[in-house]
């Protein structure tokens, strides 16, 4: 990996055409853009910070990616490409990364960006972000002039890009002066086409074109969260609705444009309206079971795999309220770390006499297991509620704990509480692949110990060869299923409604955004 | 707000004859009886339906989701194939029961501090600023908070809804219980050397009895909304045993398409609510007509 | 009357010290960690300790609890952990929509539930009586989210008259937008407390009705209207203002709900997101002030009694 960036210009080029086939098939996109407008996005919450630096939840990101710009992000494929950086270069041995910054870039205050505020943003980040860890390794930070940035690793990481590409937590440049604010106490002030406007906690947030907003002209449009992005819309508002039931009847009332989180069954009310269009994004987010491997009972390999044998994914699907497809890895097809059948052995077994002998083999007596989850997330309580009747079937004595999600979320990171099973979904993690994956796999399952998995880990990090970096994820993610450290249910959707006589290109992407976006 | 001004039930004891009265009285009275039959049809429903209907109602079958109102569903069935009906049932089981316990619940703790605060004067105050304290908080808000502390369990909720309505009760014993301890006969009895306990028990609590009852069915009915309105915020009794308030709130997202989910719990909520009142209603004429309700 | 006042205050003070305790206590009964909230889901175990460390978290319960007091005594009520405002503001923030959606409730509440009480008492046991108890009764036997969720499809999607979610502000957003947003979720809050009024009421003035004066005057040959609308009003007017502060009580919780129902910014919704992310602060603070206003508003009742009674005394 010498000079990342000519690869991207490739991946450019083809992008290019098939953007370019994408205009000639789509009479819709032959429209021409119309600046001005706005428009009404209402989702189910409010995001709490928009520090992007502390920033994990997806209600917060689809706000943050249209103010914040990072070095690099996410493309259309959720591979790495540059944003503020203009080309990247790697040393031989992935220990040295040098990004050139694109020139003239301005901040919303009207400063131009430049090296030192890559810099005080990235020692900010290491300061304050709950992601730090993945600057653990980082020597030191140099900007030798106005427009070269330079990390400094320890030791080899050869996914280091990738690790900076990351949507959650994401490494957005701030103004050098915003270095020593505490973590949520920044001032609302990016790179980005849109700019931060009236705010009003639980009620709605504005964001504004940027009028003098620089875009990447190496790139023909938008791709994922980079490319060259365009702000066609004066401001758009996002209105927090928490009803499922009120954000349907805004989209169908004209109270609102755009709306996020239909539920599955919702979906129907809009068949008599033609203008309302409904898309449903794949990928979005993975949900699993979280086996808790340092609780009585599941510290046993067996009963969890047992656990693992008794799924039927299509009656769990079946009563969840949302979109989704059955997958048996824990990376995408599309993803270069997919290992295509392998690991369909330990999916959907349907399999209660294989549990049986499991159960029996581990001398389990009828004790109980706890299935805990919590009553804000409808899906993660769906599923937990049908696999407590497949355990069930199969023999094993099964209580189902309801907490809410900052008790379950509490217990699933700290190992505290009684549970055996929970669940929760993954989104940014099975994108991004292994590096990403990396936190959530030790964490949450609370593994201790696993040889196999350090040093499936350790050879991941440091092989510069991506083939062996595939050949060590195809360790991990076996050892993970095998373990029944989690046990995967299947690839989730989301869907968004829109006024399609009104909205204008609003494209299906995991998170959601309103650059290149129009009024008709 | 001033002690409730109570006018004062005649210091009668329980003679016979007053019994039959207060008896014959509520025989005739139009909307407790009403209030009796349909309290009465629901419980008996909640005990003896399910055994009816042999259905297990956490029995999941995922095929027949979202089934409409049919003989085999006969209120439908819900987002994981269960039968409503079943459902409806076996909630009526936790809700009723849930109300009920939070009625005695308040009813004893209710009656025993306001006994203590309205007969001995001299804790009165500190006990009362208590009571004072806890009611600072809406009902709603404190059971939220209690509910979230002790875990979701009927029982945690009971015990929540019991602490937001202990301090409403206590006040309506203890404004009684002010009027009583002054009246001649009891001055008589504590001359003539009754102890406090004996005066408590013989004089004093039954004549706190009338507006206890009253308000004890008030809170029944408060107590099976507040369930309702507790599940609807995601902290009622946890899934999968039905209550009538988590079969509503799981059904919420379907209020279109699936609406049997939402409206037949609803109802039975609702026609709880409305007996429970309609009983209280007669019971106050009856018991003491003047009684201003607190709640 | 003054002094009474002042003593009455004065009196309120330990129970706004229990209340502080007894808020703080429960929040730090709740499971669940603020840390984690904060950090997000992705975080490491390492980064979550930190932040625990940052905010105090990890110093013993009592001395989380005097150093709040301390910030107290100097009249801080400290930082929400969530939401990157002060308790005071955030509550600030809040407060006119609430207090608008219990302004416009009650405003809809008064006029229909006291005439519904009069009604039904002066044409007692007849079809009148029946008709209006029954839909009071109704109306406080119903879950108001229920008839919320039920009030949308109808009112918002099927007839499209008011919008179905959100709030507009009176004054950014003018009085059209404002009424429009908020009338929907202020009837059904209304239903409850119509229903409740309009039963205090009713047997309110049958006491009254039943009364000497009452036959006395209509002896006399003084005009029905003016028996029943003077004596009757300033009654209904007491029953009102007896009950007020439970109604009041009533509209809080009530609005808990309400507001989660219409997406509607306020207090309610402060609460319940404050409980469910662990917001410290923020809860200790919020279930301060209601203990604050709950004492003023009862005393407020108490003097407000005895303007309108002459029978009750001050004292």
């Amino acid at each position: 990996m010498t000079s990342v960036a000519s690869i991207f210009r490739s991946i450019a080029m083809i992008g290019s055409v098939i953007a370019f086939l994408v205009v000639l098939a789509n009479p819709l996109h032959a429209a021409e853009p119309r600046r001005g407008g706005s428009l009404v996005y209402a989702y189910l919450s409010g995001p709490g910070t928009l520090d992007p630096h502390v920033a994990s939840s997806l209600v917060e990101l689809e706000v943050i990616h249209h103010i914040f710009e990072p070095l690099v992000a996410i493309d259309g494929n959720y591979n790495a490409r540059p944003v503020l950086a203009s080309k990247i270069d790697t040393n031989a041995d992935a220990t040295v990364f040098t990004f050139t910054l694109r020139k003239g870039v301005k901040f919303h205050n009207g400063k131009e960006m430049n090296s030192a505020d890559v810099l005080a943003s990235f020692e900010r980040y290491r300061k304050v972000s709950p992601n730090a860890s993945v600057l653990a390794d980082v020597e030191g930070f140099e900007a030798p002039d106005p427009l070269t940035f330079v990390i400094r690793l320890k030791k080899p990481n050869a996914v280091f890009v990738d690790v900076l590409k990351s949507p959650v937590y994401p490494f957005e440049i701030l103004p050098a002066e915003q270095k020593d604010k505490a973590a949520r106490e920044i001032d609302i002030i990016g790179t980005g086409p849109f700019m931060l406007g009236e705010w009003v906690k639980d009620s709605h947030l504005v964001i504004k074109r940027f009028d003098a907003y620089v875009p990447d002209d190496s790139a023909p449009g938008p791709d994922g969260l980079a490319g060259r992005r365009t702000a066609y819309l004066d401001q758009v508002r996002y209105n927090f609705v928490p009803e499922a039931n009120a954000r349907v009847a805004a989209l169908q009332t004209g109270n609102a444009d755009v709306i996020g989180d239909v539920p599955r069954d919702l979906a129907k009310r809009f068949e008599a309206q033609a203008n309302i269009k409904t898309q449903q994004i794949f990928p979005y987010c993975m949900q699993v079971f979280v086996v808790n491997t340092q609780a009585a009972l599941t510290n046993n390999p067996l009963i969890r795999q047992a656990i693992e044998a008794v799924v039927n994914v299509e009656d769990i699907t079946g009563a969840m309220g949302q979109i989704s497809r059955p997958g048996h890895s824990l990376v995408y097809a599309s993803s270069p770390y997919y290992q295509g059948d392998a690991m369909k052995p330990y999916y959907d077994q349907r399999n209660p006499a294989k549990a049986k002998a499991l159960l029996k083999q581990a001398g389990y007596n009828g004790e109980k297991i706890v299935l805990q989850t919590n009553s804000n997330y409808p899906n993660f309580r769906d599923a937990i509620l049908v696999l407590s009747e497949q355990m069930k079937d199969a023999g094993m004595n099964v209580a189902v704990d309801i907490v809410d999600w900052t008790t379950n979320a509490s217990n699933m990171q700290r190992g505290t509480g009684v549970w055996n099973v929970s669940t929760t979904g993954y989104c940014s993690n099975p994108l991004l692949g292994p590096q990403q994956w990396k936190v959530m796999i030790y964490t949450f399952p609370h593994v201790k110990d696993d040889q196999v998995l350090d040093t499936a880990y350790d050879k991941f990090y440091a092989s510069l060869d991506p083939k062996q970096r595939i050949a060590a994820w195809a360790d991990i993610e076996k050892r993970v299923l095998d373990q029944a450290y989690m046990i995967k249910i299947a690839d989730m959707g989301t869907m968004r409604s829109f006024n399609a006589a009104k909205v204008a290109n609003f494209e299906p992407y995991y998170i959601v955004h309103f650059w290149d976006v129009w009024l008709k | 707000m001033t002690d409730v001004m109570l006018a004062v039930t005649p210091p009668q004891m329980l003679a016979k004859r007053r019994r039959f009265r207060v008896l014959r009285k509520l025989a005739a009275h139009r909307s407790f009886k009403i209030g009796l039959v349909l309290v009465t049809i629901l419980v008996l429903c909640a005990i003896i339906g399910p055994m009816l209907t042999g259905i297990d109602p956490t029995a999941m079958s995922i095929r027949s989701r979202f089934k409409p109102p049919s003989v085999r569903f006969p209120f439908g069935s819900d987002q994981y194939g269960r039968d409503i009906l079943t459902r409806v049932l076996h909630g009526g089981r936790l809700s009723l029961s849930l109300g009920l316990s939070v009625a005695l619940i308040s009813g004893v703790f209710g009656a025993l501090i306001g006994v203590t605060a309205g007969y001995f004067r001299a804790i009165d105050p500190y006990v009362m600023r208590l009571m004072d304290a806890l009611m600072a908080f809406p009902a709603i808000l404190l059971a939220i908070g209690i509910g979230a502390a002790l875990g979701a369990q009927a029982s945690s909720i009971v015990v929540a809804l019991s602490v937001a309505y202990v301090p409403r009760t206590a006040r309506i014993v203890r404004a009684s219980v002010l009027v009583i301890r002054e009246m001649e006969y009891l001055q008589a009895a504590r001359v003539s050397g009754a102890g406090d306990l004996h005066i408590i028990v013989k004089h004093v609590l039954p004549n706190c009895l009338g507006p206890l009852i009253v308000q004890l069915t008030f809170i029944f009915a408060y107590a099976i909304l507040a369930e309702a309105a507790l599940s609807f915020l995601g902290i009622g009794p946890p899934p999968p045993t039905p209550s009538w308030g988590n079969i509503i709130a799981e059904g919420r997202d379907y209020s279109v398409e699936a609406w049997w989910v939402m409206l037949f719990p609803g109802l039975a909520v609702s026609l709880a609510a409305l007996g429970m009142n309609l009983l209280g209603d007669g019971l106050r004429d009856v018991l003491d007509p003047r009684l201003k309700i607190e709640t | 009357m003054f002094r009474a006042i002042i003593v009455r205050l004065m009196q309120s003070i330990p129970v706004l010290l229990l209340v502080a305790v007894l808020s703080f206590i429960l929040m730090h009964l709740l499971p669940g960690d603020p840390a984690v909230v904060i950090a997000g889901a992705d975080a490491t175990p390492a980064a979550v300790e930190r932040i625990r460390r940052e905010l105090g978290l990890d110093q013993p319960i009592w001395e989380q609890l005097l150093s709040w007091f301390l910030g107290l005594a100097q009249g801080k009520f400290g930082s929400s952990l969530v939401l990157n405002q002060t308790v005071l503001s955030a509550v600030a923030e809040r407060l006119p929509v609430t207090l608008s959606l219990a302004a416009l409730s009650l405003t809809i509440t008064l006029p229909i539930g006291i005439t519904l009480g009069i009604l039904a008492a002066y044409f007692r046991s007849s079809w009148i009586d029946a008709g209006v108890m029954m839909i009071a009764l109704i109306g406080v036997s119903v879950p108001s989210f229920w008839i919320a969720i039920l009030s949308v499809i109808l009112f918002s999607v099927t007839l499209g008259w008011v919008p179905s979610s959100g709030y507009a502000p009176l004054l950014t957003a003018g009085p059209g937008p404002w009424f429009a947003s908020l009338i929907q979720p202020a009837m059904v809050l209304s239903l409850f407390q119509i229903g409740f009024l309009a039963r205090m009421t009713r047997s309110a003035m049958l006491d009254v009705l039943d009364q000497d004066f009452i036959r006395t005057a209509r002896a006399k040959g003084v005009s029905e209207w003016r028996t029943v609308g003077k004596h009757g009003f300033r009654n209904a007017l007491v029953a009102v203002v007896t009950v007020s502060g439970i109604i009041l009580s009533l509209l809080i919780g009530g609005s808990v709900v309400v507001e989660q129902v219409f997406a509607l910014p306020g207090i309610g919704r402060l609460v319940v997101q404050g409980i469910m992310a662990r917001d410290y602060p923020l809860i200790q603070g919020t279930m301060l002030l209601f203990g604050f206003a709950f004492v003023l508003i009862n005393v407020a009742v108490d003097i407000i009694y005895t303007l309108v009674d002459p029978r009750v005394r001050y004292d």
